[in-house]
């Protein structure tokens, strides 16, 4: 019997003593519910905002390239091996590309990130909160101004107030439910809720915030959607605020705007307005994966490409060679920090929109166009050579491999080889496994 | 009244039993040559008790005069003998599996007696097989269990299914417990390609493996048992003389098969082929005013780019340069092994000590593996009611891995590389692709890729385990037919990884000054069981066995790595010598399980059997809300052939029917699956950061899978045949699923129990001894499987790409556009589209437009039997073991056709040779597109790239030849036995790449199966081999 009561005794002891261990708390992560009680929560919920906006997939470059490689006619060849952008430069992107679906994500991530800090402003200190609200409307409007390019049709085709645009989603999300099934808004509350956010982004931010976004990265990212959508009073004002603002210069030389370190971060040039943020830890930079010889190495640059820019041209000397393939010098550095926008994009935007109104606002459009000429070693253009195309070449060659084109090219109605500007080949397909998770999705012509 | 009458007898016998008892003694010789046999189990029938034999083959026993005696020992026939003293018994080898004692979930039972399923493999078919992973020595073996190495590569993962996939999202991998403690089997490669922790068990020290595979036989692991339970039962010591084994193999291996490739001149005129074919695109998209020009412009292209992978001179233009490149990624690859084991004991006290040093080079170059073991098992008993134990292993593995198989630095992907490509780059007189760091000199872009001999000439990957398994435990018996055990055991896992990248790999690592990168993870988890067991025989009809008790686990994983890059030279490969630190982290998880167990068995006139089980179980996995559950089995069998109406039947031996019926679960999910998160992992620009990264699901509970089976086994003749039939169906529901949500959301998928899948199946084996002479023996083995794996509700959902799960379809199916082959007007890759037409009807009309096609079944990765038969033949001394598996009806998606099989649309891969049939002039009937470079060319997913993967080989076929007695008598030693093995010897396939057992190491998962990316074929091995007995 004693046998039994210590047997029995071993049995019952374990198994009580045990019980407790059930809760087991996890220790690189913690609950939603404790994540935002607190000032440093939702800081360090910001941070991370920053850090998914860097994303490869978004800002750490590939939306970019999508543009690149879309808007291409025999200026690059692409030869690498991943599939999805081969598809993307061919044209002829399966619903199920993955890159495309992956941007997609990353995107709503972001916004969602953005709206889980805007949802706790009541916790942060006083003298943050518009700083926080800020930062958070910068990156939700940046974000749904490269979505709504990207994945709908363009302003300028047709109605923007019928054609369908992307979801707009501003509340965290906390459970899924079949209001998780968002449709999509027109194209033209997209872009007013991007100027909304903007705008309220323009009015809160400091004037400096470190390589976080300024005063100055709401109003450079208005003058792009103000260009974009034709707006050119609007366009040119806010490209003036910044240039205007003296928080930022050209750097002295062309090379100088992408300064090289093969080893180590490199910090943002006296040029960049925003830029997402590189360590050797941390952030990625998918232009310096695709277009270095260092790296992939993927993308050649044609001899048509070449032959587009003036003898003395500095940037016509930007480029590397390596086996017989000329390459893009832009994206050499490893740990570059990823452009978003720089001071030079707000004088050539001036430049433009002041040209097309006939408008001086901050400066003639003469001086902006030769402000960036002359820094890349060109000769001052007179008055009499002033024309539109030549702005438009110039922002052509200074932009080139940094994502514009293919929005420039359906600003300006263009044509991508055969294929006009307002191509559906030229839309990204809302990606499938979003069609196939929200029945209230439509998706885009031609796929 | 004959009811009456055989009570009276059995109260009569009983009391005879009780008062008239006397000491019997007696020896147990082997029939065949007269030796003496010892732990023979001599037991009185109907009663618990029982001895061994002794190393002389002597017994003694307190029995009444009338009593049956029953000799039983493994590979014997079991004999009854009416007792009497000073008995001489003969036994006769034989398998006669019916009295095997088979290893159940906390006990033993017999498996004349077994209502559920089990499948048992012994050490004798384990024993010297030439393999890293004891799972694949069990291939081929065992009815109902599917086993397939992703590839070829050392202690890589290995699937193992159970009677199918019961899961989409959670785990599908069977629960693995070895001696009562369950093993770690968390993945803990940092290199994307998951390392199977099994590879760290010692296959010679194994007594034999039971896969328990109804819920009848596994519902008694609870939660954990969905996916079926293997019990690895190690060797023990029996009382007697010491014996002492030796054996040693030694031998190589080499690929399965290899795949051809264009030669030099092919390939210089597939790739000029391939620049008219894209100039047409060109010119077609506005690139170029004429097509002449687009021409010009590709040619020129093309010649330059020929010029570069000829290492910058025209020798391609004669093709006088024709590497085979493959041939380099594989390396010579000997394997030995040394084993030696002791065991023995007394009365008091056993053990068994076993030592083993495996020495194994990988088909791959780079790729080694050395595994040194040690265990001992001891058992005392310190008086009449306490017995204690140790089992304990210790394991020291030492993996020298290489990429998993999506890196260009994995040596299979050398194939990608030109064969105008010089090996040796005669500019440099470096390997190819080796470069001057200071100035990228010859230049960064050749050859065509990154030269993966670059990694094995400068690069390392190597993989340390410490390993400690063991346990101790405590039998106390309380009283006559009342037991308990406790025990305490504990599985210690410490993994360092360790990976250096030299200078000429900076191509691939990026860093111009090496790279390097460690990891560490200590596991450990402690577990404990505690269990009564009862057994009584009532009025000698009534046999009851009774198991209850509980068990515990903690599961902690400590995990750290850093990765750094630019040491002062190559010599330099610790971190400490790293200038940058390029990234870091540090994390921990735990889980636990404490669940409470019941079983019952009973057993009537030893003809009607009834099991009963459940299992209380807990998991910190789920949330507080549904946190318990409950996981019932009830099986009954009845022995027909003991019921008189058949004892009549000469030649039926043996007949059962068996049925069973259970509930288990499966909690192989995140550790913290339930809960809403924010991890900390997003800091940015050097400064701390947070994201949500999981939505919660309150409500997450376990899968169930509902299990039915039934089964018939008999045994004629003597049981020279004997059959197991097994039909079953499997039914999980609230399966545990990753369900895709909207992405607007912020999320891309949610955790929740949604949906069901079904398994069905049957099972047959066939063991039969075909002829039985005294001088030569040949028996058979047949095992037969048919699995039927059917998704049937996901909520409307679709998971996953190209590998799916689907409602209505088997898990992973390949689902994709259906290929139609190449447009004779144009060469375009044409897809059948497959669309619904008004009528009903699929649209069965081509086009070229891929997304104008729709995603259709386009195979199964699921086999639809699988299949093992094994002949032995033994004359003489010689013996001829040969084992054949088969795998019948799965499809292959050969991921890297889109590569290498792909019209030249990536570039300039090199090409698998039927790329020569390429269409070429409008008219030409063929399946391969127009060559066209850089243009895709029906290289989207489709049917293009699938492949029947039915295969059947020899696996294993052994020739052996034993010393007879008159010469090791002579030579002072028990035993020994000479052998030459070969493993993987020959296979019959219709799979036109490297090997048909195979999936990507990178992209496994339940759902991603059947794929190939340059995986590493399986090996073929053939050693020479030697055990000694002392």
């Amino acid at each position: 019997m004693k046998k039994l009561i210590i047997a029995a005794g071993i049995l019952v002891l374990t198994g009580v003593s045990c019980q407790k261990k059930l809760d087991v708390q996890p220790a690189q992560s913690i609950d939603e519910k404790d994540a935002l009680k607190t000032n440093s929560g939702v800081l360090t919920a910001l941070n991370g905002s920053y850090a998914d906006l860097g994303n490869a997939a978004l800002y750490g470059g590939d939306i970019f390239l999508y543009n690149d490689l879309l808007s291409d006619a025999g200026e690059i060849r692409w030869n690498g091996t991943y599939a999805g952008l081969t598809q993307i430069y061919n044209k002829a992107i399966p619903k199920n590309n993955a890159f495309v679906r992956d941007t997609w994500l990353q995107g709503y991530k972001v916004i969602n990130d953005v709206n889980n800090v805007l949802s706790a402003l009541t916790v942060v200190d006083a003298s943050l909160k518009d700083r926080v609200e800020g930062e958070a409307k910068f990156i939700r409007g940046s974000v749904y101004f490269d979505l709504v390019r990207s994945f709908a049709k363009a302003w300028n085709d047709g109605s923007p107030s019928t054609n369908l645009g992307v979801p707009i989603v501003l509340t965290p999300t906390r459970s899924i439910g079949e209001d998780s099934k968002v449709a999509r808004n027109k194209v033209s509350e997209v872009y007013d809720q991007v100027i909304k956010d903007l705008t309220e982004a323009e009015a809160k931010l400091p004037v400096t915030n470190g390589f976080y976004a300024t005063k100055y990265s709401a109003a450079a990212m208005l003058a792009r959607v103000y260009l974009q959508k034709a707006d050119y009073t609007n366009a040119a004002a806010a490209a003036n605020r910044v240039i205007t603002s003296g928080k930022y210069t050209l750097a002295s030389t062309f090379a100088g705007v992408f300064p090289a370190s093969s080893s180590s971060a490199v910090p943002n040039t006296s040029e960049d307005i925003f830029a997402m943020q590189l360590t050797t830890t941390s952030g990625s930079n998918d232009y310096y994966t695709f277009y270095s010889p260092n790296s992939r190495g993927d993308i050649d640059i044609r001899p048509a490409h070449l032959a587009l820019y003036e003898t003395g041209d500095a940037r016509k000397a930007f480029f590397v060679t390596s086996g017989g393939s000329t390459y893009t010098a832009r994206h050499n550095s490893r740990y570059a920090n990823v452009r978003i926008i720089r001071l030079a994009e707000m004088y050539l935007i001036r430049a433009e929109a002041n040209f097309r109104l006939s408008t001086s606002v901050g400066d003639t459009p003469l001086n902006d166009l030769n402000k960036v000429r002359t820094r890349s070693a060109l000769p001052a253009l007179t008055s009499t050579e002033l024309t539109l195309d030549r702005i438009l070449k110039d922002r052509k060659l200074e932009f080139a491999f940094e994502g514009h084109s293919l929005n420039d090219i359906k600003r300006l109605q263009g044509t991508v080889g055969t294929l006009p500007w307002n191509s559906p080949k030229l839309i990204l397909p809302i990606p499938d496994r979003e069609i196939i998770a929200n029945s209230n999705l439509v998706q885009n012509e031609g796929y | 009244m004959r009811k009456l009458k055989l009570l009276l007898l059995g109260l009569l016998c009983t009391c005879q039993f009780l008062w008239a008892q006397t000491q019997i003694k007696g020896k147990v010789t082997d029939s065949k040559d007269g030796s003496p046999l010892q732990g023979v189990t001599v037991s009185i029938k109907n009663t618990s008790l029982a001895t061994t034999t002794g190393p002389d083959g002597s017994f003694s026993i307190n029995a009444s005069p009338n009593a049956i005696l029953q000799f039983s020992s493994v590979g014997f026939q079991t004999l009854e003998v009416k007792a009497k003293d000073n008995l001489s018994v003969g036994l006769v080898q034989g398998d006669n599996s019916l009295s095997e004692v088979i290893v159940v979930g906390y006990g033993t039972k017999l498996k004349r007696e077994l209502t559920g399923s089990v499948a048992r493999v012994s050490a004798k078919e384990l024993a010297n097989t030439p393999v890293t992973s004891f799972e694949n020595a069990l291939q081929g073996r065992a009815a109902g269990v599917f086993i397939e190495q992703q590839n070829g590569k050392l202690g890589q993962g290995i699937k193992v299914r159970v009677r199918g996939s019961a899961s989409v999202s959670a785990g599908n991998e069977p629960f693995y417990v070895v001696d009562g403690i369950p093993l770690i089997t968390s993945d803990l490669s940092s290199n994307g390609a998951t390392t199977s922790p099994l590879a760290d068990i010692n296959p010679n020290d194994i007594e034999s493996v039971e896969i328990l595979k109804d819920a009848s036989a596994s519902a008694i692991y609870g939660s954990r048992a969905s996916n079926g339970v293997v019990l690895i039962t190690t060797k023990k010591g029996k009382a007697g003389k010491t014996k002492i084994d030796f054996g040693f193999f030694t031998g190589q291996q080499d690929p399965t098969n290899t795949v051809e490739f264009l030669n030099a001149e092919e390939y210089v005129n597939y790739f000029r082929q391939g620049a008219k074919g894209a100039a047409k695109q060109d010119f077609k998209l506005g690139l170029y005013p004429t097509l002449q020009a687009a021409m010009t412009a590709e040619s020129t292209f093309v010649e330059s780019r020929l010029l570069r992978y000829s290492a910058g001179n025209t020798d391609y233009q004669t093709y006088k340069v024709n590497t085979n490149w493959q041939d380099l990624a594989f390396q010579d690859a000997p394997i030995s092994q040394y084993d030696l084991n002791l065991s023995g004991g007394n009365d008091r006290t056993t053990f068994y000590m076993g030592g083993q040093f495996l020495d194994q080079k990988g088909i791959i170059a780079r790729n080694s593996l050395k595994r040194y073991s040690g265990r001992i098992n001891l058992e005392n008993k310190v008086n009449n009611w306490l017995s204690v134990g140790i089992n304990l292993s210790y394991v020291k593995t030492e993996n020298k891995r290489v990429s998993n198989d999506n890196q260009f630095s994995t040596p299979l992907q050398i194939v990608a590389l030109s064969p105008i490509t010089p090996a040796i780059d005669p500019r440099t007189g470096l390997t190819s692709g080796a470069l001057d760091p200071a100035t990228n000199l010859p230049n960064t872009n050749y050859p065509v890729y990154y030269n993966p001999m670059l990694s094995v000439e400068g690069g390392m990957y190597n993989t340390f385990i410490n390993r400690t398994l063991g346990n101790v435990f405590g039998n106390i018996s309380i009283m006559k037919g009342l037991g308990f055990r406790t025990e305490l055991g504990m599985d210690q896992l410490n993994q360092n990884e360790e990976s250096y990248n030299g200078r000429v790999t900076k191509r691939s690592s990026g860093s111009t000054f090496g790279t390097g990168f460690n990891a560490s993870n200590q596991v450990l988890s402690i577990n404990t069981n505690n269990y009564f067991k009862y057994n009584t025989i009532i009025k000698s009809v009534h046999k009851v066995e009774a198991t209850a008790g509980m068990s515990y686990q903690n599961y902690t994983n400590q995990s750290s790595s850093v990765s750094a890059r630019d040491f002062p030279s190559d010599d330099f490969k610790k971190l400490a010598s790293a200038a940058t630190n390029t990234a870091y982290s540090s994390s921990e998880t735990e889980y636990t399980f404490l669940g409470y167990f019941v079983r019952a068995n009973y057993s009537l006139h030893d003809k009607y059997l009834l099991a009963l089980s459940g299992r209380y179980d807990a998991s910190s996995r789920f949330g507080k809300n549904s946190r318990w559950g409950f996981f019932p089995a009830v099986s009954a069998g009845w022995i027909l052939s003991s019921e008189d109406f058949l004892s009549e039947v000469d030649w039926l031996s043996f007949l059962k029917i068996k049925a069973s019926w259970g509930e288990t679960g499966n909690a192989e999910i995140g550790n913290f699956a339930s809960r809403g998160l924010f991890s900390g992992d997003a800091s940015y620009g050097g400064n701390p950061g947070t994201h949500p990264t999981q939505i919660p699901n309150p409500d997450l509970k376990w899968e169930t899978t509902a299990s039915s089976d039934i089964g018939l086994e008999f045994s004629l003749f003597k049981n020279r045949v004997s059959v197991e039939a097994d039909y079953y169906i499997r039914k999980t529901s609230d399966l545990l699923l990753n369900v895709p949500v909207p992405g607007t959301s912020g999320f891309s998928t949610q955790l929740r129990n949604i949906g069901n899948l079904e398994n069905t199946g049957y099972e047959l084996t066939l063991n039969t001894t075909n002829i039985s002479g005294r001088k030569f023996k040949w028996t058979s083995n047949v095992n037969f499987s048919v699995n039927k794996n059917k998704v049937t509700n996901l909520g409307g959902q679709t998971v996953g790409t190209l590998n799916v799960a689907k409602e209505g379809e088997a898990l992973g199916v390949f689902w994709a556009r259906e290929f139609a082959g190449a447009d004779p007007a144009t060469g375009d890759a044409l897809y059948y589209k497959n669309t619904l037409l008004a009528n009903g009807k699929l649209d069965r009309s081509t086009t070229n437009d891929y997304n104008q096609a729709v995603d259709v079944v386009i195979g199964n990765p699921n086999p639809d039997f699988i299949y093992g038969f094994r002949n032995d033949f033994i004359y003489s001394n010689f013996e001829l073991d040969v084992l054949l598996q088969g795998v019948q009806g799965n499809e292959i998606f050969a991921a890297g056709g889109q590569y290498m099989t792909a019209s030249g649309s990536n570039g300039f891969d090199n090409q698998t040779r039927d790329q020569l049939n390429a269409w070429k002039n409008p008219g030409d009937i063929t399946n391969v597109p127009e060559a066209r470079l850089f243009y895709p060319n029906g290289v989207n997913n489709s049917s293009r790239y699938i492949y029947d993967g039915s295969y059947l080989r020899v696996k294993a076929l052994t020739i052996s030849y034993t010393l007879p007695s008159s010469i090791t008598s002579k030579l002072k030693i028990d035993r020994a036995k000479f052998y030459v093995r070969g493993q993987n010897l020959f296979t019959i396939t219709n799979y036109p790449l490297w090997d048909p057992e195979v999936n990507a190491d990178y992209s496994a998962t339940n759902i991603v199966q059947g794929r190939d990316f340059y995986s590493v074929p399986q090996a073929r091995t053939i050693v020479f081999g030697v055990n000694i007995g002392l």
